[in-house]
C-alpha cells in the first residue's frame, strides 16, 4: 500500500473573515468552523457551546485541561476520508495522497469529569515538555449542555474536534504542498523479494483500551472488541486510529501521535535500508486477564505467521497496561522475535521507586520516556484557555498545586504529551 | 577560594610498592599524590587537593575498623569540601576499601563522596549508597576517568543538581533522573533494535530490576520425618541482642538455641530490625519467627523436629552480596546438622 | 455480558453494587479503601482463587480515587504465581503515589465511582450506559 504525504507549511494562524491556507498562513473564520462542528446529532444535543481561540508557541497562554490533539488532515486522492468509521465511511484507507497542515493542531479542551487534567504550556518551563507547544493550536472549548451523561459529552466532544480537523484541514485540498514524502510498504511475498537479505520488522502497536476515558478507536470500533489485528502503517496517517483516552495526559497517544507516530516515521525512515518495515499490529490493553493473555498471544502469533526477525513494542498509559508491555515482550521473545520497548516510568518523584507495575528479564531493550512523578514547576501564564479550576484535582496535581499567583506545582503528568510512549520526545531517564 | 578536597589512595598509586608494602597503615600526607594531579589538572584552579591519605589495602581489609575511624578522625579535622577515593579500576580490594571509607566519610561526616572503579569490581556493590564513576579495567583508564570524576566533583561541591547518570559519569544508582537526549525515542528505539538484530551492542534505557531468583527445592512429600531449619531476616534475637547485629545495613548474622522452648517470648525475645515498627514483633516474635507453631506441629508429629538453633540477621539495606555470605554460612551448617527443609521469613 | 457464575466482585465502589447487583454476586466493602481492597483480593489469590481483572487498571492514580473494584473467582483453584506476582507489584505500585491531600467533592466522587465502574463493565462485557440508566445515575 501506498500513500503521498503533501505538507503544507503553515506559519501562523489567524482569525478572519475566510477559511482559507494562502503563503503559509491559516486562515479561519470562528462562525463558519463552528456551523460545521455543529452539523452533527451528538454536537447539537449535548454541546451548549464553543469558544475557538489561538494559541501560538512562545506566548504567554497555557491550555487546560485538554482532551485532544488532532492535526489538519484532508484526504486528496485514493479512497476513502479522514477518521474512516467516524467522520468519513469506513472505507480502507492509507493509500493515494493526502495533505497535512504541517505545524497547526486543533487542541479540544474542556472538562468531562470533575479530574480532567492536561495543561499544554506555549512558553516556560511546561513548554519544554509538550510538543503542542511548538505547533500553532487552534483551540476548541466546549461547554456542555445542562445535565449531559459524561459518556455522552465525551463522545460529542470528540466528535467536535474531528469534525473541527476535517473542516481546517480541506482548506489544504488544493493547495500545492511545499514537500511530498510517498510512503509504502509492501505484501509479503513482494516485500520479501525486493528485500531478500534485510531482517523483517514490524510495530506492535499498543492501544489503550479500558473503559470510559480510557479508549481508542480504530475505523470507529471500540478497540476494547477487537482481537489483535494488522494495520498498513499508512492507514494510521489517514485517521484510522483515534484517541478517546482523557486520562494520564503524559502518556496517553492523542489522535496528532496516531496520525504522526513516530516509531512508523522512524520505521519508513529505515525502510528498503536497514530493514524491511513489514507492517504495523495493533493490539489492546483491556482489563480481563483473558484478553489480555488473547492479545498478546495473537500479537505473537501475528508476528510468527509474518516471519518476522523483529518487533518494536510501543505502550499506552499506566500500570494495567505495564502487563500487557512485558506479555508481548516475552512471548515475542520465546519465540525468536527480538524486542525493544517504549514505556515511561513512575519511579516516584524521588526516582527511588521501582517504575513498572511488571517487569521480566527477557525485557533487555527499552526505551524510556522519562519518569512521569519529577516534580516542575509552571510559571504564572498572562492568559490561560479553558479553566484552571480543576489543576489541583488531576493527575500530577495536588492540594495547592494552583498557586495564588497562577503557577502551577505538580507532576510531569499533569503535561499532555510529556512521557509520550510511542517515543515522540527526546526526554528519557537513567 | 579554591574548593578544598581530600583523597584517598592505596600504596601502590602512591608509588609506595605493591602486593609487598600492602601492610602498610593509613598516612596522612600534604597536598596530591600520585593521581591527585589528573583531578587538579581538571578543576583548572577550582578545587585543589589539600591532603591525601595513602592506606594499604592489606591493612584496610585486616583493620576495618581502625582504619575508618583514623581516616574519619583526619578528615574530619582538615575539613574539606569533599572526600575522593581511587579510581580503584578493578582492583578488588582496593575497590572495597575505596568504597567503604567513601561510604564511612559521607555517613560520619556528611560531606559529598565520590569514587570510581570498573564496574565488575566488588566495590561496585555500593553503587546505590555512594556515587561511583564507572572506569576501565585498568590504570590506563586514568586519562579517562580523572575528568570524568573531576567534573562530577565540582558539580557536586558547587551544590548542583545532579544529571543522569549517564549525563554526569556515575553508575545508575537506583534513582531514576530525567534527562533530554539528542534523538527522540522511537529513533532511539529503532537504533537499539537493529543493534539487537545485528548482535552488536546496545544498553537499555531502563534495566529491569535483577531479581536474584532461585529455583525453588523439589517438593517434600512427607515432612513428618524432616528435620526442620528457621531462618529470618526479619531481626529476632535473644533478649539485649548479644551479637549486636545492626538495625540496618547488617554485617553479620546471629545463631539461636531455641532448644526448651516452647514458643519465644517478649521476655527472652526481641527484634533488630530497624526498618519497620518493633512494637507487634517484639510483643510477640513468634509473629516473625513463628516458634509456636511449629513446636505444636512437631508434637502433632505434621514434622519431623525443629532444628535447635535457628539464624537470623536483618534485612534492612542489607547489602545483597552480604545476605549470600550469611546464607553460605549458615547453610552448611544446617546441612551438617542434618536439617533438609528450612523455612526462611521475612518482614 | 460475561457469565456470572463462579466469579464475585471485591470492590468498594457503591455505583457497582446498585448497578451490578442484579447480575452479578458483588462483595461491597463500604469502609475499606483502595489499598485495602487491594490487600483484601491479594490475600484471596494468595490463599488460592483466581483473579480475573487487572488490579491496576486505568489510569486514574491510586492516590487519586478512592475505588476498585476487582473480579476473582469464588472456587479455590489452587495458587497461580503470575496473578501472585500481579498482586503485589499493584501494592508496590500504590504505595509509590503519595498522598495527595485534597479534599473532594461530592461531584468528584461520583466521577471516581463512574470511572472505576466502567472499567469494570469494560472488562465484564456490561453494557455500562444501559445500567446506569437502569441505575438513575
Amino acid at each position: 500500500m501506498k500513500l503521498e504525504l503533501g505538507f503544507i507549511k503553515i506559519n501562523d494562524v489567524q482569525f478572519s473573515n475566510e477559511c482559507a491556507v494562502k503563503d503559509g498562513i491559516l486562515y479561519v473564520n470562528p462562525e463558519d468552523v463552528k456551523a460545521f462542528i455543529y452539523d452533527n446529532d451528538d454536537v447539537k444535543t449535548y454541546i451548549k457551546s464553543i469558544t475557538l481561540d489561538i494559541a501560538k508557541p512562545g506566548e504567554s497562554v497555557r491550555i487546560t485541561p485538554v482532551k485532544d490533539v488532532i492535526e489538519p488532515r484532508c484526504k486528496v486522492a485514493g479512497p476513502g476520508g479522514m477518521f474512516p468509521g467516524v467522520i468519513s465511511k469506513v472505507d480502507t484507507v492509507g493509500s493515494g495522497r493526502t495533505h497535512v497542515l504541517k505545524g497547526a493542531a486543533i487542541v479540544t479542551a474542556g472538562k468531562i469529569v470533575g479530574f480532567q487534567e492536561g495543561i499544554i504550556d506555549m512558553s516556560g518551563e511546561g513548554a519544554k515538555y509538550t510538543p503542542f507547544s511548538k505547533t500553532l493550536n487552534l483551540v476548541m472549548v466546549a461547554e456542555p449542555v445542562e445535565g449531559t451523561k459524561q459518556h455522552d459529552y465525551e463522545r460529542a466532544v470528540r466528535f467536535a474536534g474531528l469534525r473541527c480537523a476535517t473542516f481546517v484541514g480541506a482548506l489544504g485540498k488544493d493547495v500545492e504542498p511545499d514537500e511530498v514524502k510517498t510512503f509504502e510498504t509492501y505484501g509479503i511475498m513482494e516485500g520479501a523479494k525486493l528485500f531478500p537479505d534485510l531482517p523483517r520488522v514490524g510495530y506492535v502497536h499498543m492501544l489503550q483500551t479500558q473503559g470510559l476515558l480510557h479508549d481508542t478507536y480504530v475505523y470507529g470500533v471500540d478497540a476494547k472488541r477487537i482481537v489483535s489485528t494488522l494495520l498498513y502503517p499508512t492507514e494510521t496517517m489517514d485517521g484510522a486510529i483515534l484517541s478517546g483516552n482523557c486520562v494520564s495526559a503524559c502518556d496517553k497517544n492523542t489522535t496528532y501521535h496516531h496520525l504522526n507516530n513516530p516509531v512508523v516515521a522512524e520505521l519508513f525512515e529505515q525502510h528498503g535500508k536497514t530493514l524491511n518495515y513489514v507492517c504495523n499490529i495493533i493490539t489492546n490493553e483491556n482489563v480481563y486477564l483473558a484478553d489480555k493473555q488473547r492479545g498478546s498471544d495473537w500479537s505473537a502469533k501475528l508476528a510468527k505467521l509474518l516471519d518476522l526477525d523483529a518487533v518494536i513494542v510501543s505502550e499506552e498509559g499506566f500500570g494495567n497496561p505495564d502487563a500487557d508491555l512485558i506479555m508481548n515482550c516475552v512471548k515475542q521473545e520465546k519465540q525468536g522475535i527480538k524486542t525493544v520497548l517504549i514505556t515511561d516510568e513512575y519511579a516516584g518523584c524521588d526516582g527511588k521507586s521501582q517504575s513498572l507495575a511488571d517487569s521480566d528479564p527477557l525485557a533487555d531493550a527499552v526505551v524510556t520516556a522519562g519518569n512521569a512523578n519529577m516534580e516542575v514547576v509552571l510559571p504564572p501564564m498572562d492568559k490561560v484557555i479553558g479553566m484552571l479550576d480543576y489543576v489541583d484535582y488531576c493527575s500530577g496535581g495536588h492540594a495547592g498545586s494552583l498557586r495564588p499567583d497562577g503557577s502551577i506545582e505538580a507532576e510531569l503528568q499533569i503535561i499532555t504529551g510529556a512521557t509520550n510512549e510511542m517515543g515522540f520526545n527526546c526526554m528519557s531517564a537513567r | 577560594m579554591a574548593f578544598r578536597v581530600v583523597h584517598y589512595i592505596n600504596q601502590f598509586f602512591a608509588n609506595v610498592g605493591g602486593e609487598e608494602m600492602a601492610h602498610i597503615p593509613a598516612e596522612l600526607r600534604e597536598g596530591k599524590v600520585g593521581p591527585g594531579m589528573a583531578f587538579e589538572t581538571a578543576w583548572k584552579g577550582e578545587a585543589v587537593i589539600v591532603n591525601t591519605i595513602v592506606c594499604g589495602d592489606s591493612y584496610f581489609a585486616e583493620h576495618e575498623k581502625e582504619a575508618k575511624e583514623q581516616v574519619v578522625a583526619w578528615v574530619k579535622e582538615i575539613n574539606p569540601d569533599m572526600f575522593i577515593a581511587g579510581p580503584a579500576f578493578n582492583a578488588g580490594r582496593y575497590g572495597y576499601a575505596c568504597a567503604n571509607i567513601a561510604l564511612e566519610v559521607k555517613q560520619q561526616l556528611g560531606i559529598p563522596v565520590l569514587t570510581g572503579m570498573y564496574e565488575e569490581n566488588p566495590g561496585a556493590d555500593y553503587k546505590d549508597k555512594i556515587l561511583i564513576t564507572p572506569t576501565a579495567n585498568s590504570a590506563a583508564g586514568m586519562r579517562k576517568a580523572a575528568p570524568t570524576m573531576a567534573a562530577l566533583a565540582l558539580k557536586l561541591m558547587k551544590g548542583e543538581k545532579l544529571g543522569a547518570s549517564c549525563e554526569d559519569g556515575y553508575m545508575p544508582n537506583g534513582i531514576r533522573v530525567n534527562f533530554f537526549e539528542k534523538e527522540r525515542g522511537a529513533k532511539r528505539a529503532v537504533k537499539m533494535l537493529l543493534n539487537k538484530i545485528n548482535g552488536k551492542p546496545f544498553v537499555t534505557e531502563f534495566p529491569m530490576p535483577n531479581f536474584d531468583r532461585v529455583e525453588p527445592g523439589k517438593a517434600i512429600p512427607d515432612m513428618s520425618k524432616v528435620v526442620l531449619g528457621l531462618a529470618t531476616s526479619g531481626g529476632i534475637v535473644s533478649k539485649g541482642n548479644p551479637d549486636r547485629i545492626e538495625a540496618s545495613n547488617a554485617s553479620h548474622y546471629g545463631e539461636y538455641d531455641i532448644e526448651g522452648w516452647d514458643a519465644l517470648t517478649s521476655e527472652g525475645w526481641e527484634t533488630a530490625h530497624g526498618g519497620y515498627d518493633p512494637v507487634y514483633a517484639n510483643e510477640d516474635p513468634n509473629r516473625v519467627m513463628p516458634i509456636d507453631v511449629l513446636r505444636q506441629m512437631e508434637r502433632e508429629g505434621k514434622i519431623g523436629k525443629l532444628h535447635r538453633y535457628f539464624y537470623s540477621t536483618v534485612g534492612n539495606g542489607t547489602a545483597v552480596a552480604s545476605s549470600r555470605k550469611f546464607a553460605e554460612e549458615y547453610a552448611q551448617k544446617m546441612l551438617q546438622a542434618g536439617v533438609q527443609a528450612c523455612i526462611m521469613t521475612s518482614t | 455480558m460475561k457469565s456470572p457464575h463462579r466469579i464475585r466482585i471485591i470492590t468498594n465502589n457503591p455505583l457497582v453494587k446498585t448497578v451490578l447487583s442484579d447480575y452479578y454476586t458483588i462483595e461491597y466493602y463500604e469502609d475499606l479503601s483502595l489499598r485495602e481492597i487491594l490487600v483484601k483480593v491479594r490475600d484471596l489469590v494468595y490463599s488460592g482463587y483466581e483473579l480475573f481483572t487487572h488490579p491496576m487498571a486505568g489510569s486514574v492514580k491510586p492516590n487519586e480515587t478512592m475505588f476498585k473494584s476487582i473480579v476473582v473467582g469464588t472456587d479455590m483453584k489452587g495458587v497461580e504465581i503470575a496473578h501472585c506476582n500481579l498482586m503485589m507489584n499493584a501494592l508496590i505500585t500504590c504505595d509509590k503515589f503519595k498522598p495527595l491531600g485534597v479534599q473532594y467533592s461530592d461531584y468528584h466522587i461520583k466521577d471516581f465511582q463512574l470511572i472505576d465502574y466502567t472499567l469494570l463493565c469494560g472488562a465484564l462485557d456490561f453494557d455500562a450506559i444501559a445500567g446506569l440508566s437502569k441505575a438513575n445515575f
